[in-house]
C-alpha cells in the first residue's frame, strides 16, 4: 500500500472526525531507515469497557462514577507509548470509536540517533491499518484521538542527538465548542498515571468550558479529574 | 483579482494531492480547514505590477539593512533585544554578494492607499510557504483542467505560476558549489517546520546538493566556517539555510550560535534580516532617508506606523506585536471575540515597547460563492532582489492568522502551464 492509502483508510473521505487526522506520520512509509523485527498486531483488551459490559448495573445507577451511558458522549484520547496506542485505538473501533491519528513526530535526519522513534508509530499505522479495513466504523462514530506518549522524551544525552520530540496543542484537536455541538460532554484519557502535561493544558479549557474530564491508566474503573489550568510558561 | 472556485468534485483529491504531494502537512488548525476551497487568479498586469513593487521595496531593504549594519550605533530606535544588541556587533563583516537574501513582503488589496495595494509587514528573517508558492498552483492548475470537458477547454482561461522553488534553487546554484552539503536549520520539533525544510531539501537533493535536517544547536562555528554536529552527519558545512527565527535563539542552550552572525558559510537568511524583521523598521526611515537611503516605495505602501505612546487618543490604529509573526497578536478589533481583543490591549498597555501602533488599512474582500467574501494576504517573495513567486491566504476576517487557509496563486493569460 502506497502511504496515500494507508492514511485513507484511517481517514476516510467524508467521514466525521477524519480532518483531524494528521498527516506527517504516514509521510514516513516507505522511508523507514530502522528495522524493525516483529510488531505485535494483537488488539490489547480494553480492561475498563470490558468492566462497563459486566457491571451494567453498577454502572447504569453510578456506583462506580463510571456510567456506561457517559460512552455514548464520551471522546477518547489514546496517550500510550509508540505502537502500543495505535493497537490500542484499533481496538476502540471495535467499541463503537473511530481512531484518530494525531500523532505529529518527524523523522530524524539519516544517520543520527533520536530522543523519540517516530518511525515504529508510522509502520504500526501501516500494519494496523489491514486490521481496521475489517472493522464496519459507525458514521455517528465517536473519535479516538490517538498520542504516542513517548513524544515528551525530550532529554538529550549529548547534543548531538536529533531531537524530534513534539507536543500536542490545542489547534491539533478540535476545539470544545466543535465537541459539545458534537454531543461530546465528557473526554477520557487512557494512559498513564497521570494525564500528560501537554494534554492538561488542552483540557483545562474543555474542563471550563463544560466538558468533563475522567482518566483511566487502561486498566481502572475511569475517574473524574480536575485540570488545573498550567500557567502559560509551563 | 478573483477567486476562482476548486472544483466540488475535485477537492477532497485536491487536498489529498497537497497532502502526500506537495508538503502540506497541516491542513487542520482547530476546526478549521487550512486548504481554501478556492484558487486566488491575478491578470498579468497586477502580476508585473506587484512583482516590480516588490522588487522595489527589496532594493531599499537591502540598500537600508546594508547601512544600518555599517551604522550600528542608528539602530537604537528598533529596540533590539539585548540579546540580538550584543550580537549585531558580530556582523562587520556581513557581504551581501555571498549570501542569498530571502524576504516575502505581505500585500493586501485595499480602498485607502493610492494604488490600491498595501503591505502590512515583511517577513524579512525567516519567511516560510515555500511548498505552498511552488507546488501547490501546479496542483490546482491541474485539478482545474481536470475539471473542464472538451468544449470548455477551447474557451477555458489558460494560468501559469511562478515556482518559489525554482527561483530559489538557481539562487543556491550561483551561491553554493555544486553537490556542497547545505544544513536545514529548524525546530526539530515542529513538524510544520520540517514541511517547509523538506520540499526545500527534496528540490535541492534532486539538485545533487547533500541536505542535512537539523536544528540550531546542530551547527558549531569555527574561524568563520560551519560545522555540522549532529551526529553520524559530522563535517563542514557549505552553505546553511536556517527555519527558526533569530529572537529564539536566546532560550537555545547551549550557545554556540553567535557564530551564525558572522560565519562566511552562505547563509539564507543572514541575521543581518533582523533590522527590517521588527515591526519597528519605520522607525529609522527618516534617519535613512537623510543618509540617502531611497524609501518612497516603503513609505508609499506600509501604512503609518507610530510608537505605542504616540497613539494615545488617536483613532484608527491597531496594535502589533514589534516580533509577530503569522498574523497572531493583531489587534483588530472585529477579527476578535471581546475577550482575545482585551487579551491583546492588556499586554499593549504593560509592555508598549513590545508593539507598535499601524494605521488600520481598509482591506476589500473579494467575494467567493454564495456571496461569501474572503480577506487576502498576497504574499510576494524576493529572492536576491528578484520576485520569487507568491505564497497567499484567505480569511473571512480582515486579519489573516493561522486559521487563515492557503490558496493557490495562478496568473491568467500568458503562456499556460503544461502539465
Amino acid at each position: 500500500m502506497t502511504a496515500k492509502e494507508v492514511y485513507k483508510i484511517w481517514a476516510p473521505t467524508g467521514k466525521k472526525w477524519v480532518d483531524w487526522v494528521r498527516p506527517v506520520p504516514f509521510m514516513g512509509i516507505g522511508q523507514y531507515q530502522k528495522a524493525y523485527g516483529i510488531i505485535n498486531r494483537a488488539l490489547p483488551c480494553i480492561q475498563f469497557l470490558e468492566q462497563a459490559e459486566n457491571n451494567e448495573l453498577n454502572a447504569v445507577l453510578g456506583i462506580n462514577g463510571w456510567e456506561k451511558a457517559y460512552l455514548e458522549q464520551t471522546a477518547i484520547i489514546v496517550d500510550m507509548s509508540g505502537e502500543e496506542s495505535v493497537r490500542y485505538g484499533v481496538a476502540l473501533a471495535k467499541y463503537g470509536f473511530r481512531p484518530i491519528p494525531v500523532y505529529n513526530g518527524t523523522l530524524e535526519q539519516s544517520g543520527s540517533r533520536a530522543t523519540v522513534d517516530n518511525q515504529s508509530v508510522g509502520m504500526a499505522l501501516e500494519l494496523m491499518a489491514k486490521e481496521l479495513q475489517k472493522i464496519e466504523i459507525a458514521d455517528e462514530a465517536r473519535p479516538a484521538f490517538l498520542l504516542d506518549r513517548n513524544r515528551l522524551n525530550r532529554y538529550k544525552l549529548e547534543d548531538s542527538v536529533y531531537d524530534n520530540s513534539w507536543d500536542v496543542y490545542p489547534q491539533d484537536l478540535p476545539s470544545p465548542d466543535y465537541l459539545l455541538e458534537q454531543g461530546i460532554e465528557s473526554i477520557l484519557v487512557v494512559g498513564g498515571r497521570k494525564i500528560s502535561r501537554d494534554v492538561k493544558k488542552i483540557l483545562a479549557t474543555h474542563q471550563k468550558k463544560g466538558l468533563k474530564i475522567y482518566h483511566t491508566d487502561g486498566y481502572e474503573r475511569p475517574k473524574l479529574q480536575f485540570v488545573w489550568k498550567l500557567p502559560s510558561w509551563d | 483579482m478573483r477567486l476562482v472556485p476548486i472544483p466540488t468534485s475535485e477537492y477532497e483529491e485536491y487536498r489529498l494531492n497537497l497532502m502526500f504531494d506537495c508538503y502540506k502537512w497541516d491542513p487542520q488548525f482547530y476546526d478549521n480547514n487550512t486548504v481554501a476551497k478556492y484558487a486566488l487568479v491575478i491578470t498579468e498586469e497586477e502580476h508585473k505590477h506587484i512583482s516590480s513593487l516588490t522588487e522595489s521595496l527589496d532594493k531599499e531593504t537591502r540598500a537600508a539593512e546594508q547601512f544600518l549594519n555599517n551604522h550600528q550605533e542608528l539602530v537604537a530606535p528598533l529596540k533590539l533585544t539585548r540579546q540580538l544588541r550584543g550580537d549585531i556587533g558580530r556582523m562587520g563583516n556581513y557581504n551581501p554578494d555571498q549570501h542569498i537574501r530571502l524576504t516575502r513582503y505581505d500585500f493586501h488589496p485595499v480602498s485607502d492607499v493610492e494604488g490600491g495595494w498595501a503591505i502590512s509587514e515583511v517577513n524579512s528573517d525567516v519567511p516560510g510557504g515555500f511548498a505552498e508558492a511552488s507546488l501547490m498552483p501546479r496542483a490546482a492548475i491541474e485539478c482545474l483542467n481536470r475539471a473542464q470537458d472538451i468544449e470548455q477547454i477551447m474557451e477555458k482561461p489558460s494560468y501559469h505560476f511562478v515556482s518559489f522553488g525554482d527561483v530559489m534553487v538557481e539562487a543556491v546554484k550561483k551561491k553554493v558549489k555544486a553537490g556542497g552539503r547545505i544544513m536545514l536549520v529548524h525546530c526539530t520539533c515542529y513538524s510544520d517546520d520540517r514541511q517547509v525544510m523538506q520540499y526545500l531539501g527534496d528540490r535541492l537533493v534532486s539538485e545533487g546538493y547533500q541536505v542535512i535536517y537539523g536544528a540550531v544547536e546542530h551547527v558549531s562555528f569555527k574561524n568563520n566556517k560551519a560545522y555540522c554536529v549532529l551526529d553520524g552527519n559530522e563535517g563542514e558545512l557549505d552553505a546553511i539555510f536556517r527555519f527558526t527565527p533569530l529572537e529564539w535563539f536566546k532560550d537555545i542552550k547551549p550557545k554556540p550560535w553567535q557564530g551564525y552572525f558572522d560565519t562566511e558559510a552562505v547563509s539564507c537568511n543572514h541575521p543581518v534580516a533582523i533590522y527590517a524583521q521588527t515591526k519597528r523598521f519605520p522607525f529609522v526611515w527618516d534617519t535613512l532617508e537623510g543618509n540617502g537611503i531611497n524609501m518612497t516605495t516603503w513609505r508609499r505602501l506600509l501604512p503609518e506606523t507610530i510608537d505605542v505612546k504616540s497613539s494615545a487618543g488617536r483613532e484608527g490604529y491597531i496594535y502589533k506585536p514589534a516580533y509577530g509573526r503569522v498574523g497572531d497578536g493583531i489587534s483588530i478589533r472585529e477579527a476578535l471575540n471581546i475577550k482575545e481583543y482585551e487579551k491583546i490591549m492588556k499586554d499593549v498597555g504593560r509592555h508598549p515597547s513590545r508593539y507598535v501602533a499601524q494605521k488600520k488599512f481598509a482591506s476589500i474582500p473579494l467575494k467567493g460563492e454564495n456571496g461569501e467574501e474572503f480577506h487576502v494576504c498576497l504574499g510576494s517573495y524576493a529572492i536576491d532582489g528578484a520576485h520569487g513567486g507568491y505564497y497567499a491566504r484567505i480569511s473571512k476576517t480582515p486579519r489573516i492568522d493561522s486559521n487563515a487557509a492557503d490558496i493557490p496563486v495562478l496568473i491568467e493569460g500568458g503562456d499556460s502551464y503544461d502539465s
